[in-house]
């Protein structure tokens, strides 16, 4: 039986591959759109994983689609494009990075490394990874908010110390705006997350934004020309 | 005179041998058939579901990714205090491992358990000593490769969150590990009475907690797990062994379904043999009868003197199907090797047995109502009347053949009461085919009746078919109906082969590599020994059709595709190999000047979405949003193994966009493993699937699903055979009294017999033609609507069932012949002048 299964598995699997069929994931996320017709939105893009992409919640409650509502309402004329790709790593992102740039955008908020330190990735490469992203945006004078993460408690008390170390170095380092913890308030509640314990539900996303408003807010005011 | 006469019922039984003899096999091939597929359905079942237990290594099993709420631990602690169940609990969680006196760190899979697991299956550790003498506090015991891969030995230790563990043993099985080919971290089994010693389990920690359970009673299963249900935070989750059932399972359920189709299929050709049979049986009685109610036989005394008949024969044959269903239970091992798991025990237990028996004895007693219910009707003028005038059907008639068809469709839905919208279209679609099969008959008939023909014998032949009293289009229905099904199963098998056979040709690709990186393309492309072809992937979503935003909650409900799932898209400027434009005239357009990008869609894409060309697209390419113009709709054959994409997009569009690179090639087994290392070792990043052995498994499984379905039908021929048989029996009288005439009359013993083989081989001709027609329109239909794979009409295959099925008719029509062609008119004649 068990040889049955694993013939099952694989061939369901090089069908996959073969037939473009990857496992069903996540809900696409929205794009932008633009407040007053009489001025075009400014670019904010919402880089980074799953958290970024909003596994498991409709398009429309995403992080990036409730901060842009927000921005909308307050006033400030920003499109927030979800450019967020479901179980990518540090290292995914770093490929991607020139992709995203053609989107011109003038602010990045950059959420990666969650998937990294799922899979116990050296969090040195991790910091490697992020940093040369930073640069990247950087060098086209993309304002960068970094979104600090965690990992999960039960890696161990060394490794998760040494991965949280990550962000405030880095954004040290190379001198931009830093979330303390993205998930902060949501992750260590029931009540916000779904039922696989890692995304949050669209309540937490709420809290996500009301979390990162005021880093973004700090992101627009030094924008040049502001 | 209301009694069973003994020596009257065993004067019927000692005559009409030959009948006797069609009617024991009819019964005992209904009763064959039933106890085979019982004992068969109930095997695969048990083994199934023993399969499901050690898969799950409990029979009720709650799960949660939050710590397992009070009100639950209470409830199965209640449980286990009465004795109801035992438990034990497990935590399933990632941590990074170190080694106890150095730097070097793993990723590790921690499964921490509790004494009793697993309650099913075993896990089996390399020094062949049990599991749970193994795993005592303080010690561990984790897969090969982690010792391998931080370069440890059994007694070295580990330090694993805040606590130090020995290593005492190497895993090599566990019965409910998941295949989960992209699970992260190696295996370490860990005692429960160490948790706490870890700290990994605090807030912010991410843990599968499940409690497993063992039920002592059975039959309390589902009781139980309702309890606990009760219970439940809306976190958590509680499953049953049966409600965890895996595809396998699904996959067999349909399968065993299919073949309960067959036989009741079967069932219905036996039942009709077995009316055919006793209707000539008793039609040689008919003198007997009339005889003994004119001396004052009351019709009770008939009726319950066949009856015992009937009964006795019936026995019979209902002994003989047991005993051959239960020879059977010994083939099928031999037919199934490979399909089951090696340990399945097939074995019909006497709850089926007797089932089967009950069911079968429905059957026959249904079927032989009729005939018995007719003698009632015969007049004892019989005796003084050659001709018998038409028997007159009254209300009971139709009653009892209203009972008997509700008799079935009640069978039919019945055994399809989980999907009863197939089971109604299973009943519509016999009488359908009857309809469509009496139709016919008639009038082919109709069109053979008016035919001028000058040959005598042809003629007399053809005019045979119309002989009064002759059951020729009952007979043409019944038979072509039943062909129609046989063959359209062997033309569907046939069919379902060939697509097998084309997906996999010989040079078919076995060997898959996935997230080549394109800068390591051309390095790449030199380990290979064969040149190749590549395609890019690049990976998107869908966020809006027309403008309309993708509802996740609406697709994800969808039975086929769904747009709300990942897609794996191409660039490329041609066609693929075998695939043709459906809509759209070329792949793009040459001078397109709209703003958004063109797009070619995959016409199985019109499964999830009414899709037409010019429809707007809205993707996220990679998380950059682009908007697509369908200009195109691409169709390739069904049963392809070639890569096919659902998105293809122009080259200049993506070819800047962030790829990795897929490549499928075919490589002689016995070269894989060597550019497997070669690979491996060059570009670590780069997946190799070898699905070499997933092919050949499947190739032996499709044969055997083949063979178990050849098998089954294989009934359903017999009880056709047997059809024919007593249906030239039936008829017997007749011809008896036609030889006499036509050799009266002057024809010899030759012309005769070309009549008669003629007359049968129209028989078959009609029915075998007509059957084939049906057949091929069936397997047309659902080849193409259906299982959507291209239809081969098996031209060759179907010539040979028409000459078979002739040969068949008029073969057994002769046999049963010959013997009133060897006796004398005057034979015939005088018993006519005596009896007068």
């Amino acid at each position: 039986m068990r040889a049955w299964l694993i013939s099952f598995v694989i061939v369901l699997l090089f069908t996959a591959c073969g037939g473009a069929k990857p496992t069903p994931t996540v809900a696409p996320a929205p794009t932008s759109t633009a407040a007053t017709p009489s001025e075009k939105a400014r670019v904010i893009v919402a880089m980074g994983d799953s958290l970024t992409e909003g596994l498991g919640v409709d398009m429309d409650q995403a992080y990036p689609a409730q901060l842009e509502r927000k921005l909308q309402a307050d006033g400030h004329n920003f499109s927030v494009v979800n450019a967020g790709f479901s179980g990518e790593t540090s290292a995914g992102a770093l490929q991607r990075v020139n992709f995203v740039l053609k989107l011109k955008p003038e602010i990045v908020i950059l959420g990666t490394g969650g998937n990294d330190s799922l899979r116990g990735i050296d969090p040195a490469l991790t910091q490697k990874n992020i940093t040369k992203l930073v640069r990247a945006f950087k060098a086209k004078n993309v304002v960068v908010v970094l979104a600090g993460m965690q990992t999960v408690q039960n890696m161990g008390a060394d490794y998760a110390q040494k991965f949280q170390a990550i962000y405030p170095a880095v954004a040290k380092a190379e001198d931009v705006i830093l979330i303390p913890f993205f998930l902060e308030g949501v992750a260590d509640n029931p009540q916000l997350m779904q039922d696989d314990y890692i995304h949050p539900k669209p309540a937490g996303y709420a809290i996500v934004v009301k979390t990162i408003y005021p880093y973004v807010l700090q992101a627009i005011k030094a924008l040049p020309g502001r | 005179m209301t009694t069973i006469h003994r020596g009257f019922v065993i004067r019927q039984l000692t005559t009409s041998r030959k009948q006797s003899i069609v009617f024991v096999l009819c019964v005992a091939l209904a009763l064959i058939s039933l106890v085979a597929l019982r004992g068969f359905g109930e095997s695969v079942n048990r083994a199934l579901l023993r399969d499901a237990k050690t898969l799950n290594a409990a029979d009720i099993i709650v799960s949660s990714n939050f710590p397992v709420t009070q009100p639950v631990l209470t409830k199965i602690a209640q449980l286990q205090a009465v004795g109801a169940v035992a438990s034990a609990r497990t935590y399933q969680f990632l941590s990074v491992a170190r080694v106890a006196n150095g730097e070097d760190t793993e990723l590790c899979d921690l499964k921490v358990v509790d004494a009793g697991y697993p309650f099913y299956g075993q896990v089996t550790l390399a020094s062949g000593r049990p599991f749970h003498t193994v795993l005592t506090p303080g010690n561990i015991i984790v897969a090969q490769a982690l010792l391998e891969r931080l370069k440890l030995k059994l007694g070295d230790q580990l330090r694993i969150g805040e606590a130090t563990l020995t290593i005492r043993d190497v895993v090599l099985q566990e019965p409910d590990r998941p295949v989960n080919l992209f699970g992260f971290g190696l295996r370490v089994f860990i005692n429960s009475a160490d948790l706490d010693a870890l700290k990994l389990i605090k807030p912010g920690s991410r843990i599968s907690y499940r409690v497993l359970l063992k039920v002592n009673n059975e039959n309390k299963l589902n009781p139980l797990a309702a309890q606990i249900k009760t219970v439940l935070a809306p976190q958590e989750n509680v499953e049953t062994y049966l409600t965890a059932r895996s595809g396998v399972e699904r996959f067999f359920s349909n399968f065993l379904f299919f073949l309960n189709l067959v036989g009741i299929f079967t069932l219905l050709l036996a039942g009709i043999g077995i009316q055919s049979a006793l209707t000539a049986f008793l039609r040689e009685r008919n003198t007997t009868i009339a005889v003994i109610k004119t001396l004052g036989a009351k019709n009770k005394f008939v009726t319950l003197n066949f009856l015992a008949v009937v009964a006795i024969l019936g026995g019979i044959g209902a002994l003989l199907g047991i005993s051959g269903g239960l020879l059977l239970q010994n083939v099928f091992p031999v037919l199934l090797r490979g399909l089951l798991p090696p340990d399945v025990q097939l074995t019909i237990s006497g709850r089926s047995l007797i089932e089967s028996l009950l069911l079968g004895l429905v059957v026959v007693g249904s079927f032989t109502f009729l005939p018995i219910y007719q003698l009632e009707e015969l007049k004892p003028s019989f005796i003084f009347r050659k001709e018998t005038t038409r028997l007159r059907h009254g209300l009971p008639f139709y009653l009892i053949l209203l009972l008997i068809l509700s008799f079935f469709i009640g069978m039919v839905l019945w055994q399809l009461r989980d999907q009863l919208r197939i089971g109604i279209y299973f009943v519509l679609g016999v009488i359908g085919l009857l309809a469509v099969a009496t139709l016919l008959t008639y009038g082919t008939l109709f069109l053979l009746r008016r035919a001028r023909i000058r040959s005598l014998a042809l003629r007399q032949a053809l005019r045979g078919l119309f002989r009064p009293r002759n059951a020729t289009p009952a007979i043409i229905i019944t038979f072509s109906a039943a062909l129609a099904v046989i063959f359209c199963i062997y033309l569907l098998e046939r069919n379902l082969d060939q697509a097998f056979v084309e997906s996999y040709p010989p040079d078919a690709p076995n060997l898959f590599f996935i997230d080549i990186q394109a800068n390591q393309l051309a390095d790449f492309a030199k380990l290979l020994p064969v040149k190749t072809q590549y395609f890019p992937v690049v990976r998107a979503s869908i966020t809006a059709v027309n403008g309309a935003p993708i509802d996740r909650a609406v697709e994800e409900q969808r039975r086929g595709d769904n747009l709300a799932r990942q897609f794996n898209l191409t660039y490329r400027d041609q066609l693929a190999e075998g695939e043709v434009i459906k809509a759209g005239g070329t792949l793009f357009q040459a001078n397109w000047q709209g703003d958004n990008v063109q797009v070619s869609i995959a016409d199985d894409l019109l499964e999830a979405r009414n899709f037409q060309v010019g429809d707007q697209i809205s993707f996220r390419i990679e998380g950059v949003p682009m908007e697509a113009t369908i200009t195109s709709i691409r169709s390739r054959p069904k049963e392809s193994m070639q890569p096919f994409f659902q998105f293809v997009f122009p080259s200049e569009v993506l070819k800047d966009a962030p790829q990795s690179i897929f490549m499928a090639l075919h490589l002689p087994p016995e070269q894989i493993h060597a550019l497997q290392n070669k690979v491996v070792a060059a570009f670590p990043n780069i997946s190799v699937i070898d699905a070499t052995q997933a092919i050949a498994n499947l190739a032996t499984v499709a044969n055997r699903l083949a063979q178990v379905i050849r098998f089954f039908t294989l009934f359903s021929v017999l009880a056709g055979v047997l059809i024919v048989i007593s249906s030239v029996f039936a008829t017997r009288m007749a011809r008896i009294q036609e030889a006499a005439y036509y050799k009266v009359l002057g024809a010899t013993s030759r012309f005769v017999l070309t009549v008669f083989t003629t007359e049968n081989l129209l028989l078959g001709l009609v029915s075998a033609l007509l059957a084939l027609c049906m057949a091929q329109t069936g397997a047309w239909i659902l080849c193409q609507g259906f299982f959507k794979i291209a239809y081969h009409p098996a031209v060759g295959a179907s010539l040979l069932m028409l000459a078979l099925t002739i040969l068949l008719v008029t073969g057994v029509g002769m046999a049963a012949s010959l013997s009133i062609l060897r006796s004398k008119p005057i034979t015939y004649l005088r018993e006519q002048a005596s009896e007068e």
